[in-house]
């Protein structure tokens, strides 16, 4: 994207690579940010094409499009890990991350520049084998790996002989590995690279919710690779981890995924309160009310998430006792969540409000992912959730955490810093009309997935009873709604590095008053070589 | 970035040691419905009567017919209890199989102890063999300390037969687990034998087996102390 720089550079460093060497090889923090970016778009438009495949189907009743349903079993399933792992992870953690960890905190670039580029170059190839494992030998008679991204065995070991399952695993070890390198990277960036007086009570909350989230990332990515090692030799070399008939146990599995597996929904999530915790400090010209706290509930949701894991196993077959347990610290979680909320809502409270398009999009954040969150202390109940267990009301209820909350402030992040990024300010109008598309499309497709879910239609099934089929009419036409969006979302990118309207160094006024807004836009291709004083 | 790395391989130790861990884990704690292994016969008995059912299934159908002679029997907290399963291999071949089990209520397996069970080994059924097989247990009388428990009144042994593909040497053959059933049926008899009324009977061939375990005569069971 950024392929100019606009200021020239006065440090001696001054000519910037070769096309090759400089993308190919890159150990400049802005470059990798950027090649994530790329990445994540990457992802995000097969992984969307997958999900509109989904919506084309489950128009109507009865098989459209697919088949085998194996091949839709492997749509989702593939839509899951590529929204995860190839979209939402690299831009918001690897793209965003890369560009503004090291600009907020003053630092001259990532500790580790060169492990910055194994990362990236982990998570293509690993991108690659993903990719491929849809059009290799799977199961049931069709391509590709249909277990979902959750991967529970036996569907995972005996359910697929063919060889899709083996490079998606391989595929998720590379994508595991980059971001545990990548999250070694970004704390040793923050511990040791802040600028000369920044504290780390000073230090902007989106680098304390990367912080936040690469431990979270150390410490949860070694478990699933010990998962996925044990899958992958219960597969090939007949070990019997999972496997009943020789002493293992499947369930063994899931809490090893899932104490992954919840941690990740955080690391999906927290950079994107770090995120929005700026934008709103920006557009209500106030500073974030409650700084500590708001860095602290990161914390906790993070130390917290970690001993919730088996509210995802409700219905496996648990002592009441532990469901109680597993109940009430989810519940818990609620608590560092709603201190974030409400001191979102303080910061707006008085302040002087300005509804450009990254506050719209931090509000419908807020707005969406509340609704999310409150249907997830639904989920979080254990009486409940055994009725909605494996419904669209959990679609419906991750969709609106993920897929609104992280994606939107995705988009805020990347609006507020777009200009900063590239140089160059955006259509307002169009990036506006990608606002409402997108506003109002998620809502038509995940809002009626709720009363879908209460009525009992299953997940994971391509055909539905009549009676589901114009509330399914309704979310398809929302998702068509949302794909538009994106086609929106490409043209006013491409249309603002057409047109080159040239953004000034602090394009959003004094609201805006962390590191990165005293540097050119874009910034120069090596910063602070004089290292910035905090005061 | 060595401890942070250092961090990281000790989390994917963790992800591999958790195969020990959770096995420990289970059988301690009776998790999943992990049922206990007793070393010794039950010498206490209550009054307190549960409905003991018992649950038979074949994984993956590979040609073995697998039922509990009879689907449940009542006993008292403490009896020592013999049940039967039988098992047919319908196949022309020699099959090892292993039984894996659990019981349900899932908080009542910390309570359940098997002395001796089929499922503790391999078992190898010949070409169209038939056979019996024991399982020694008693449902532990700590269970009436526990108010959590109150409330039970039955519970389900379940047992799933799995094909094993590559047997252990130490399978269980027919001689074996007919020496094993007459060493159960002898330990059953006498554990439920009042101490004051010596059976007259040699306890190894004459008793039937129905007698012995009390398992069709309610009035039997309940006479036994």
């Amino acid at each position: 994207m950024a392929t100019t720089y606009a200021s020239a550079d006065t440090d001696a460093h001054d000519g910037k690579p070769k096309f090759w060497v400089r993308w190919f090889f890159s150990t400049n923090h802005k470059d990798i940010g950027t090649l994530y970016l790329i990445l994540g778009l990457i992802g995000g438009l097969v992984g969307g094409f997958l999900s509109i495949m989904m919506r084309l189907e489950l128009s109507e009743p009865g098989l459209q499009f697919f088949g085998n349903p194996h091949t839709y079993n492997m749509f989702i399933t593939m839509h899951g890990l590529l929204m995860i792992f190839f979209m939402v992870m690299p831009i918001i953690i690897g793209g965003l991350g890369n560009w503004f960890v090291p600009l907020m905190i003053g630092a001259p670039d990532m500790a580790f520049p060169r492990m910055n580029n194994l990362s990236f170059w982990l998570l293509a190839v690993a991108l690659v084998c993903g990719v491929i494992s849809m059009f290799l030998p799977g199961g049931a008679g069709g391509a590709g790996f249909g277990g979902s991204w959750v991967m529970y065995p036996p569907l995972s070991t005996s359910g697929h002989p063919g060889p899709a399952f083996d490079f998606l695993i391989i595929g998720i070890l590379a994508a595991g590995f980059s971001s545990i390198f990548g999250a070694i990277n970004f704390i040793t960036t923050i511990f040791n690279m802040r600028a000369p007086g920044m504290t780390m009570h000073k230090m902007p909350l989106y680098a304390w919710s990367v912080l936040v989230t690469s431990w979270l990332l150390l410490l949860s990515l070694p478990v699933l690779a010990a998962a996925m090692i044990m899958l992958f030799t219960d597969r090939t070399v007949g070990t019997g981890f999972f496997d009943p008939a020789m002493g293992g146990d499947p369930l063994m599995f899931q809490h090893l995924f899932w104490f992954f597996g919840h941690p990740e929904v955080y690391v999906m999530i927290l950079p994107a309160f770090g995120i929005i915790s700026h934008v709103i400090a920006t557009f209500s010209r106030k500073p974030v009310f409650g700084y500590l706290g708001m860095a602290y509930a990161m914390v906790a949701i993070g130390v917290v998430g970690f001993v919730v894991w088996a509210h995802h196993m409700y219905t496996v077959g648990m002592d009441v006792d532990v469901k109680a347990y597993f109940l009430a610290a989810t519940f818990v979680i609620a608590v560092p969540t709603g201190v974030k909320v409400f001191s979102w809502l303080a910061t707006m409270w008085g302040g002087s409000i300005r509804y450009s398009i990254p506050m719209q999009w931090a509000l419908a954040t807020i707005f969406l992912f509340v609704i999310g969150g409150v249907t997830g202390v639904f989920l979080a109940s254990a009486g409940l959730d055994t009725a909605a267990h494996d419904t669209y009301f959990v679609v419906a209820h991750f969709h609106y955490v993920l897929s609104m909350g992280a994606v939107f402030a995705i988009f805020s992040g990347f609006t507020y810093w777009f200009g900063k990024m590239s140089g160059y300010l955006y259509n307002k109008w169009l990036a506006g009309l990608q606002f409402w598309l997108f506003f109002i499309g998620v809502n038509l497709a995940f809002m009626p997935q709720h009363f879908l879910g209460w009525q009992g239609m299953p997940r994971r099934i391509p055909d539905y009873f009549q009676e589901y089929q114009l509330l399914n009419q309704i979310s398809s036409y929302g998702s068509y709604m949302s794909a538009i969006g994106v086609i929106v979302f490409i043209v006013w990118v491409i249309e603002a590095f057409i047109v080159k309207r040239k953004a000034g160094d602090n394009y959003w006024g004094e609201g805006a008053d962390t590191l990165e807004w005293t540097l050119s836009s874009p910034p120069p291709y090596h910063q602070y070589s004089k290292l910035p004083q905090i005061k | 970035m060595l401890s942070l790395s250092v961090t990281a391989l000790a989390m994917l130790g963790l992800g591999f040691a958790s195969k020990p861990l959770y096995d420990a884990f289970c059988r301690v704690t009776g998790f999943g419905g992990t049922t206990r292994v007793a070393e010794n016969i039950s010498t206490e008995t209550l009054e307190r009567q549960i409905k003991v059912r018992f649950d038979a299934n074949v994984a993956g159908d590979f040609g073995w017919t697998f039922k509990p002679d009879d689907v449940a029997m009542t006993v008292k907290l403490g009896q020592n209890a013999l049940a039967y399963y039988t098992a047919r291999n319908d196949t022309d071949t020699a099959i090892v199989g292993t039984a894996s089990y659990n019981v349900t209520p899932i908080k009542a397996a910390p309570y359940f102890s098997k002395i001796e069970c089929f499922c503790f080994t391999e078992q190898r059924l010949e070409p169209g063999e038939q056979v019996s097989m024991p399982v020694l247990f008693f449902v532990d009388p700590e269970m009436n300390n526990d108010g959590r428990l109150d409330e039970v009144k039955t519970i389900t042994l379940s047992y799933t037969f799995h094909r094993v593909e590559n047997p252990s040497a130490d399978a269980n053959t027919t001689i074996q687990r007919q020496a094993q059933k007459k060493k159960l049926e002898a330990i059953e008899l006498k554990a439920n034998t009042p101490q004051t009324i010596k059976t007259k009977t040699p306890i190894t061939d004459v008793v039937p087996v129905t007698d012995a375990t009390g398992r069709k005569d309610k009035q039997d069971t309940q006479g036994r102390g």
